[in-house]
């Protein structure tokens, strides 16, 4: 009983964040190639980005509440640029285009920053550094803030996704895309203000997970290839999905932690792909024909 | 009966895109399917061929259960679709295009041999195009070709699959009227050479009435009539689902 | 697409075979002929999956590096028969390979390129960081293959021929699928994979064709480098060699074979001048590939290529 509670549930929990996070990155990646028909390689840089804009923003204002409204939203800018500049050119090209270029362009935001901060770890101290008794054992409370924050932020988005008029447009133009054209709104726009939106919510991720773990501009790579999973698994086909399979696969890959090393831990995950992928090739929610 | 439809749904998620879809085609038939936009008349098509495999019910062709088969396979039995959507191979040529779709009935295709060896089916092929006054423009790439030519495009590559039952989906979609009337006519003439059976998804009412041998009409995913043209022409039930939606 | 005619091929490898030979080659000179022959032929059996059928694999340097391994692992036993180690890294890349096409395959063309990247990364975990085959520092001090037994490869000159004999059979059998019926079908594949369903083809079965053949033709490249570098590290799987092959493909130009070939070697040649500043060296990589992409999507050479637009998702 003293395990669950001492080292299971924080585990758990710990896992639920990371879902969260996850999950963030792979709805990111459903919606833009739902709409936008890019798979955006880049994805796990925009979560980096945002954990050093993070950094940056605390080094000259010294806080991280500051840095938590304006990372997103300089990561935010960045992605809007990027995708007019480069990706709006090659939409109608076909989809291996998009596939190479953002592989390219992560490789730009990643190489760019070890350029401008060197490759060593970095540290955010957590903006609160106390912890607080739970069930008998002390629980940082950055951590609870940030389980309260997965919530929230889950929340809005599932709040804009079904009850906003843009955001049940943007979740049908997601399975048909051409749909778009017959409701007269700006799709140039709309495509820009998705991957950009998308783009700070994955910084925002990185930034608010950035305490817990250390900065260093690899930490998008490991993130965005736990995403490929995470979309593997649930399928494109259902915002639901992926959310459900990223907070399967956070959850997994807090507990296994404990007992395993880090490889190990990997080769596990992977191992819960194949088995799915035998099971169900479809993945867990996936749909015939539509984006299968 | 050719084709059996029988009492076929699908759903997708909460939606109810078909209830209960029920219909026979004879050998040598023209069947249209009607019904205004949104009535499921794409995706019962689309389980028919394979793409989706139904919630419930059977399909049958010639007295074999096709239900689940894959699109690829269900082809291999003799029954081909067109698209909606103009859907070629754009950057190859209009003689490549038909080629590779009479090859896939090759006897090396799908095996070791196909990388040495090369079926043989000019002489099938160029004679398709013709037929579709496609010939002059063997050698163009497929995205050149103008509309009413892609669409006719679409129709060789079904043909080109020797099938026995074809599926039109909107054949005659985005073609000027005249352009509607020659390639009715055309169809109805290849259909009748080759002893073709036809299911066929139209909107355009002269296209139904002319050629049709019987038409049934879906509306909100089900079968609300299915009759001879006259018959249809005046069902009751016809005229109200067609006057309460938006249709051409 | 421009099919050189044999005379001209012919006449090519009649030059490359020639090279030991010219005054003033040293072994440096040959050696880089090597790596840059080696990754020319491994970027031309991409552009059968990238540039004919559509797939973009993201994992290639895992085919290659097993077949390093491969090779390793025999001539550290006394194993030295160069045609042992070609066939034993058939067999594991082909395993491999089977593994992955067959999950890489079974869904829509996005599925390949996230798939091949997750096992090849697996792979290189697997090797990096367990003990099973050395670790970080792989097999090492391996000793010279033999063609006979008692005829070694062990000068720059033989080692040359062996790959020059390499990218002559890899070009024999790339020529051979992509003029064959199995090539065009997987043209047809790549220009419209729903289509090619409907017209009764089993396209899973076509694309793991495809994705078997690049592998087992990357995997007897990656077989022949430790013959010439006398070591196999998991360095040679990282994903950023798979961004190498992928680049030197773009660099040549899609859908042509040769366009690649000439790419990787001319990407080999770069490579290894600007290799000493290591540190942006990645950075320059990707902007070249987003360059390429955006400017310059066919290539160097520019050559006429069956692939190109499709679909639009923007209105005009």
């Amino acid at each position: 009983m003293d395990y669950l509670v001492a080292v299971l549930l924080p585990q758990l929990l710990h896992g639920l964040v990371f879902g969260a996070a996850l999950g963030l990155l792979a709805l990111g990646l459903t919606v833009i190639f739902g709409l936008l028909g890019v798979m955006n390689f880049a994805h796990g840089e925009l979560f980096m980005l945002g954990a050093y804009a993070g950094l940056g923003v605390i080094g000259a204002t010294g806080s991280f509440w500051l840095a938590l409204l304006a990372a997103p939203l300089l990561v935010g800018m960045v992605a809007a640029v990027t995708e007019i500049a480069t990706l709006r050119p090659i939409y109608h090209r076909e989809p291996l285009y998009g596939l190479i270029l953002t592989f390219g362009l992560a490789l730009v935001f990643r190489e760019g920053v070890r350029q401008l901060w060197g490759g060593d770890m970095r540290r955010i101290l957590p903006p609160f550094p106390g912890s607080t008794p739970l069930l008998g054992m002390l629980y940082p409370d950055y951590r609870l803030f940030l389980l309260a924050a997965s919530a929230v932020v889950l929340l809005a988005i599932w709040l804009f996704f079904t009850r906003t008029r843009a955001g049940i447009i943007v979740r049908a133009a997601v399975q048909d895309a051409e749909m778009l054209d017959g409701l007269g709104v700006n799709v140039r726009r709309v495509f820009t203000l998705t991957f950009a939106a998308s783009g700070a919510l994955a910084a925002l991720a990185g930034l608010l997970l950035a305490p817990v773990f250390t900065v260093y501009p690899q930490m998008g790579v490991e993130m965005i290839l736990l995403a490929f999973i995470v979309v593997i698994l649930g399928g494109m086909g259902s915002l639901g999905g992926s959310v459900a399979a990223a907070f399967i696969i956070g959850v997994a890959q807090s507990l296994f932690s404990l007992w395993m090393n880090p490889q190990r831990v990997a080769i596990a995950i992977f191992g819960i792909m194949i088995i799915v992928l035998i099971v169900r090739p479809r993945g867990l929610y996936g749909r015939e024909g539509v984006l299968e | 009966m050719i084709l059996e439809v029988d009492a076929v749904g699908k759903q997708f998620g909460a939606l109810a895109a078909l209830t209960r879809v029920s219909l026979s085609v004879a050998p040598g038939q023209v069947f249209s399917v009607i019904g205004p936009n949104g009535a499921g008349k794409s995706t019962l098509f689309n389980v028919i061929s394979g793409l989706h495999a139904p919630s419930t019910g059977h399909v049958r062709f010639a007295g074999e259960d096709i239900t689940g088969l894959p699109p690829e396979q269900v082809n291999r039995r003799g029954l081909a679709k067109t698209f909606q959507i103009t859907n070629v191979f754009p950057e190859i040529s209009v003689l490549d295009n038909v080629r590779v779709a009479a090859q896939s009935r090759a006897p090396e295709s799908g095996r070791l041999r196909s990388l040495w060896r090369r079926p043989d089916v000019d002489d099938t092929v160029l004679r398709l195009l013709e037929a579709f006054g496609l010939g002059r423009r063997a050698d163009e790439l497929a995205e050149n070709l103008s509309h009413g030519e892609q669409r006719y495009l679409e129709i060789c590559l079904a043909l080109a699959t020797a099938p026995r039952l074809l599926l039109l989906d909107e054949p005659t979609a985005g073609m000027t009227p005249g352009e509607t009337r020659d390639a009715t006519a055309l169809i109805r003439r290849i259909v009748v050479e080759r002893g073709l059976t036809l299911l066929l998804i139209e909107h355009d009412m002269s296209v139904v009435m002319g050629i049709s041998d019987r038409v049934a009409v879906l509306h909100f995913g089900e079968k609300i009539a299915e009759g001879t043209p006259e018959e249809i022409r005046h069902d009751p039930r016809v005229i109200e689902a067609y006057l309460g939606g938006v249709d051409d | 697409m421009s099919k050189p005619p044999t005379w001209r091929v012919a006449l090519v490898f009649a030059l490359l075979a020639a090279v030991p030979f010219v005054p003033g080659v040293s072994r440096y000179h040959l050696l880089l002929a090597f790596d840059a022959l080696l990754f020319g032929a491994i970027a031309m059996s991409l552009d059968l999956l990238i540039g004919y059928t559509g797939l973009v694999s993201f994992g290639h340097a895992a085919f290659y590096g097993l077949g390093a391994y491969a090779t390793a692992v025999l001539l550290e036993r006394g194993v030295l028969s160069v045609w042992a180690c070609l066939a034993f890294a058939l067999v594991v890349v082909g395993l491999y390979a089977l593994v992955v096409s067959y999950f890489a395959t079974a869904r829509r063309g996005i599925y390949f390129a996230l798939l091949t990247l997750i096992f090849a990364e697996v792979v290189y975990t697997f090797f990096r960081y367990t003990q099973t085959f050395g670790g970080s520092d792989g097999i090492q001090g391996l000793p010279d293959a033999s063609v006979w037994p008692g005829v070694l490869i062990d000068t720059p000159t033989r080692k040359y021929y062996l790959v020059l004999a390499y990218l002559l059979g890899a070009w024999v059998v790339c020529r051979r699928v992509v003029t064959s019926h199995f090539g065009r079908v997987l043209v047809a594949i790549r220009e419209n994979e729903d289509r090619a369903r409907f017209l009764g083809y089993n396209v899973q079965r076509y694309k793991m064709g495809a994705c078997m053949i690049s592998a087992l033709l990357t995997g007897l490249g990656g077989a022949i480098y430790p013959i010439r570098a006398a070591f196999a590290t998991p360095d040679l799987m990282v994903w950023t060699e798979s961004g190498e092959f992928i680049i030197s493909v773009m660099i040549g130009g899609l859908g042509t074979l040769v366009g690649p070939v000439i790419g990787g070697a001319f990407f080999t040649l770069l490579r290894d001048k600007v290799s000493s500043v290591v540190d942006w060296y990645f950075l320059v990589i990707g902007a070249v590939l987003v360059v390429i992409v955006l400017f310059m999507p066919r290539g160097l050479l520019g050559l006429r290529r069956l692939v190109r637009l499709r679909r639009g998702r923007l209105p005009a």
